[in-house]
């Protein structure tokens, strides 16, 4: 009876082990569990068996019973699990349906470089300071020490406002540059000063793919005791090298503009080819970037600040050459063309 | 302007084969942008020398020869076309790679070896005009009498081995010194440690005999003028040298005297004019010109002048505008035997004025308008006489100079304080270093103590150019080189800068607008013409007006964003079915002051198709509310507002209020305003008066704690007469009980088939919830029935009730 029992578990495990689907596992246990099934025909011939034998055969067939019962859950739980793997395998859900409208807007690239540039100079210590656009010629030529007789003054570069004349401001002009605000912002503070002037400015001058009537500069300046030359080649370095996220250095040579003595130009080095010469920078290794130098002392003073205490830079530079630069952009009038399948791009 | 380095030589010992590369970089570096440079012998590259040895005839053409050309050790065979070439004649051959330009016309292009009717061609016999030499005629040029070999470079024999550097204008604006070879020399004599040879006129003036008569009636605008008469000249073609040094310089040979005065004008910056004597009658007279008085320049135009203008007359007519250009009248021509020739000084302000009037910029005004050195005048009359003794042997000089002047040549003598020279400079620079330098330039050092100097300007540098300490530094500075000063961070206190609030909150609200409501950011012009004032029923009251501008759209500054956004939103439709943009700028408003008051706005715009009639608006409204709630942080009202600009729908607007101040508006745009800008679908705007929004200072949120007991929700949904406001609604609803109703939702509105004619169905959930229990039902019945009430009390008919 027991080797019976034993044969029976030994080919009732071999089906469930071999069985691949829930249909073959459900006829196994059928065949041998089910009320006409094997073991449950042992089981009820248990009492007809000697009382000896009675309670062993009995116990034992408890446990194939149990095992076998154990085996059949199991497996089924595989096969479900398989099943279920199998019927998602076969999904034809298809990924590159487009997900539903969730677009965002666009912030203009002048506005995102301008908050980048007001960002680096704010964590070295500039203060970022606004100035009218509509100037007066006082505050945007003579108190910058651009006398009636220089050529910037020509109606060739100036936008000029009817009708309006002061006897201190004279005639009213729009802004051909960021730097009235020197003054301006030295009569509000006085000394020391670490400022930039990121703004719209404007030019008389006819519209191509590099000139526009409107443009942004940001102009900067620092004034102090010991304000050198050799500090604003440090700062521009930090500036340049925080901006375009690499060590970049910086070339001065000699220039003019007549707010500052000494006059420079400032050029950095080449960011596509690091200065062995391409396309970009017309093989010179540099990229012509801003006019700088040393506040003229014309310019300090009329501003109220002492000369003989106070000395410092300031330097100007194109905002929005910066960002077609960086963009690659190779006609000005996008910027302010407002064509939403040019700022959508940013 | 362009320099020669052949020329600089003449005053620099530089060494041989510097590499002009390296040169231009330095005078970049220390003393004006040099933009490129030439080398002339690159036109003439793989030209050489030829001799024709044997000339055949073509056999498939009978206007070409086939030549045997030596060049060199080898001998080409090359197809020639012209019929002036002979057996033994020297003549230009391009070989492969050479650049000409077929018949002197065209661009250039590289030579290849070909096939000409059939028979192999390597090279190309010249004409003069097919290889950039002065030689007008269609003929192969010979080079007969010149001592020349087969194979010798072309730009030996024609002395093209110049470097030539182009100097970028702009950065020589204060320099009136550079604007001449010979202050270029002194430069880079002291850039490249070397000495400068000193240009010392070798020219003998007699002290008797004949001075030309002048007379100077304005000492203002003509400070000096110097003449002298030279006599016995004849008027020709210049020698090779000089029409070699004028061309490599870009100046087009003319004729010997003219030659001269410009050869002088390249070396010393001074421009000169030669008047033919005969003309001249009885003598010179500097004055103003007189009003509507006419000449006409040795441009062919005939201009008008006024009595601002200086002119140079003789007792009868204008002969010249002074430090403009010449006379047609007194022009040097192939019979002139006798010259005078000026060398003045004109005033700066008043040429560049004349200049700028009559339209004339030439190289005597670029030079005169930068102020030259009175003093040069007389040396570069001197070089010019050394010169004209050189080129005419037979000339002779008629008697002495004649110089009238009223100068305050008093000398600028500046102290320097050499330890702030390296202040400034940021990099340990030496007195010593500082007296060498300043030397090098031909200023005059003398030393005080050890930390100052006095520092006498040279002449040349005088006027207007160097006249403060700093200008010392500059000098300093760029001559002991940029490179050589370290860059450094100052050492400076940590203070964090003063905020600028407007600033950084300007950037969140474009992040809030663009991020968070989806809005695209775009620029306009800070102007608008009559055409978008009209198309937008504006007029141009509070209008600034520009002076001069640039085009039609460009007159008025604006005094709100909406016309250029509508034009811009309307060119957008083109591309896209709905349009939502934004822009952050400035208006410029006249207020009977100097300054305008200039105001910082926010403008958005939601431009929808036709068939989205109302939604324009509740989106514009929507955007703008919570956008102003997020941004300060309190909550935002839309009421009946008084300022309805003309581009509004008159009734599709409300003012945007927080705390009873109205800040801007939302409307939509008249439909008539609209239809001039051919948008047929809604636009709805907000305007926002973004410096006064900016002001509202943030409130510091306070936390409240969370409900402790649960709400109760219930529907109300009321008929009411369409006159009645949603707003109107929910105050009457609120009413029933001001603590326990938190909050009214309307969800849906109903206006229809369904119902009564004017009249509409609002229907509201409400939330009621205590902070301290449980609502009871019979708590939550009574609010209902309050509700009811106050409706029904303003004509409300409940449904479902």
């Amino acid at each position: 009876m027991k080797e019976q029992l034993l044969a029976l578990q030994k080919a009732c495990l071999d089906a469930i082990k071999k069985a691949d689907s829930s249909n073959a596992l459900q006829e196994i246990e059928v065949k041998y569990l089910g009320r006409k099934g094997e073991l449950t025909a042992i089981l009820r011939g248990v009492k007809d068996l000697p009382d000896a034998q009675k309670p062993i055969v009995g116990k034992l067939s408890n446990e194939v019973k149990t095992v076998l019962e154990e085996a059949l859950e199991n497996k089924s739980k595989e096969l479900e699990k398989e099943e279920l793997n199998k019927q998602l395998q076969d999904d034809t859900f298809d990924i590159t349906i487009p997900g539903p409208d969730r677009s965002l807007g666009h912030v203009h690239p002048l506005s995102q470089v301008q908050h980048q540039v007001e960002k680096i100079f704010n964590s070295m210590g500039f203060m970022i300071m606004d100035g009218p656009e509509v100037e007066s010629e006082y505050y945007n030529f003579e108190g910058l020490n651009i006398p009636a007789w220089h050529p910037a003054r020509d109606m060739q570069d100036t936008f000029f406002i009817k009708g309006k004349h002061d006897k201190k401001h004279g005639r009213m002009v729009l802004r051909t540059h960021t730097s009235p605000v020197q003054v301006r912002t030295m009569e509000k503070y006085g000394a020391p000063l670490r400022v930039i002037v990121p703004g719209r400015t404007f030019r008389y001058e006819a519209t191509d793919a590099s000139h526009d009537t409107t443009f942004y500069q940001v102009e900067g300046f620092m004034i102090d005791k010991n304000i050198s030359i050799a500090h604003l080649k440090g700062v521009l370095a930090q500036f340049l090298s925080s901006l375009f996220g690499k060590e970049v250095t910086v070339r001065i040579r000699p220039g003019y503009f007549p707010f500052v003595e000494p006059g420079l130009e400032v050029d950095f080095s080449c960011l596509i080819c690091g200065g062995k010469g391409c396309r970009v920078c017309k093989y010179t290794g540099w990229v012509e970037f801003m006019g700088a130098g040393m506040i003229h002392e014309n310019v300090l003073k009329a501003g109220g600040i002492d000369p003989k205490k106070w000395q410092g830079w300031a330097f100007g530079f194109g905002l929005t050459r910066l960002v077609m630069m960086r963009h690659g952009i190779d006609d000005i009038r996008l910027l302010l063309g407002g064509d939403l399948r040019f700022i959508n791009q940013f | 302007m362009y320099i020669s380095l052949n020329w600089i030589k003449d005053f620099v010992p530089l060494k041989k084969g510097i590499d002009p590369r390296t040169l231009g970089e330095l005078i970049t570096v220390h003393t004006a942008e040099v933009e490129g440079y030439t080398d002339l012998a690159d036109r003439f590259k793989h030209i050489v020398v030829g001799k024709i040895e044997s000339i055949a005839s073509h056999p498939n053409a009978d206007k070409l020869t086939v030549t045997q050309t030596k060049v060199g050790s080898k001998t080409h065979q090359i197809v020639c076309g012209a019929d002036n070439i002979y057996e033994g004649m020297y003549a230009p051959v391009a070989l492969p790679g050479a650049q000409v330009k077929w018949h002197g016309e065209g661009d250039l292009v590289e030579l290849k070896p070909a096939k000409l009717r059939g028979v192999k061609s390597e090279g190309m016999l010249c004409a003069g005009e097919e290889i950039g030499l002065e030689n007008k005629e269609d003929r192969i040029y010979d080079l007969k009498g010149l001592d020349v070999k087969p194979g010798m470079p072309l730009a030996d024999v024609f002395k093209k081995n110049d470097i030539v550097f182009e100097i970028d204008n702009k950065s020589l604006t204060h320099r009136p010194d550079l604007w001449g070879h010979y202050g270029m020399a002194r430069e880079i004599a002291a850039i490249t440690d070397n000495t400068l040879n000193k240009l010392k006129p070798d020219v003998h003036i007699p002290t008797k005999g004949e001075s030309p008569a002048i007379e100077v009636k304005d000492y203002t605008l003509c400070p000096r003028y110097c003449g002298l008469i030279i006599n016995n000249i004849t008027v020709e073609e210049s020698p090779q040298w000089l029409q070699d040094r004028l061309l490599a310089v870009g100046y087009r040979p003319i004729s010997n005297i003219v030659d001269i005065t410009n050869y002088v004008m390249a070396e010393l910056g001074q421009p000169l004019h030669a008047f033919d004597k005969n003309f001249i009658k009885e003598g010179i007279v500097v004055r103003r010109a007189k009003k509507k008085e006419k000449i006409t320049t040795l441009d062919g135009q005939k201009r008008e002048l006024d009595d601002t203008m200086l002119v140079i007359a003789d007792h009868k007519k204008p002969v010249a505008i002074a430090g403009v250009m010449g006379g047609e009248n007194s022009e040097i021509n192939d019979e002139t035997t006798s010259i005078i020739i000026e060398s003045a000084n004109f005033n700066p302000e008043s040429i560049r004025t004349t200049s700028t009037k009559l339209g004339l910029r030439t190289e005597a005004v670029q030079r005169f308008e930068k102020s030259l050195d009175p003093i040069l005048a007389e040396t570069a009359l001197q070089r010019t006489a050394e010169l004209i003794l050189q080129v005419c042997p037979d000339a002779n000089i008629a008697g002495p100079m004649t110089d009238k002047k009223k100068l305050s040549l008093e000398e600028i003598i500046i102290p320097l304080n050499t330890e702030k020279v390296s202040s400034k400079i940021g990099a340990p620079i030496t007195q010593k270093e500082c007296i060498d330098i300043l030397t090098s330039l031909e200023f005059t050092v003398k030393k005080v103590s050890d930390k100052r100097l006095e520092v006498k300007v040279p002449s040349f540098r005088a006027t207007k150019d160097i006249d403060i300490e700093d200008d010392l530094v500059e000098e300093i500075v760029r001559i002991y080189g940029y490179d050589k000063v370290k860059a450094t961070l100052p050492d400076l206190p940590i203070t964090p800068p003063m905020a600028n609030v407007e600033r950084s909150r300007k950037h969140y609200a474009r992040s809030l607008l663009s991020y968070g409501f989806g809005l695209s950011e775009i620029y306009t012009y800070s102007f608008y013409g009559k055409q978008e004032l009209d198309n937008c029923l504006m007029n141009d009251d509070h209008h600034l007006q520009l002076e001069n501008y640039l085009s039609h759209d460009q007159t008025h500054l604006r005094t709100t964003l909406v016309p250029n956004l509508l034009k811009n939103i309307a060119e957008n439709l083109r591309f896209y079915p709905s349009v939502r943009v934004y822009e952050v700028g400035r208006t410029y408003k006249e207020n009977g002051n100097y300054f305008p008051n200039e105001e910082k706005w926010i403008a958005g715009a939601v431009a929808l198709s036709p068939d989205d009639e109302k939604k324009a608006f509740l989106e514009i409204k929507s955007i703008a509310t919570t956008f102003m709630e997020r941004f300060s942080r309190y909550p935002v009202t839309v009421k009946k507002t008084k300022t309805v600009p003309p581009y509004a729908h008159p009734s599709r607007i409300g003012g945007l209020f927080v705390h009873g101040k109205e800040l801007g508006r939302i409307f939509e745009v008249h439909p008539q305003v609209l239809a001039h800008w051919n948008i047929e679908g809604p636009v709805a705007f907000f305007e926002l008066n973004f410096t006064q929004l900016a002001g509202i200072e943030e409130p510091l949120l306070q936390y409240e704690p969370l409900p402790k007991f649960p709400g109760l929700e219930i529907d109300v949904s009321v008929v009411i007469d369409a006159k009645k406001t949603v707003a109107d609604v929910a105050k009457e609803i609120q009413k029933a009980d001001k603590k326990l109703i938190k909050t009214i939702s309307l969800f849906d509105i109903y206006e229809g088939e369904h119902i009564e004619k004017g009249k509409k169905a609002l229907a509201y959930r409400i939330l009621l919830q205590a902070d301290d229990r449980t609502l009871t039902d019979e708590e939550m019945a009574s609010i209902q029935q309050k509700i009811f009430k106050n409706l029904k009390g303003i004509g409300g008919v409940i449904r479902g009730a």
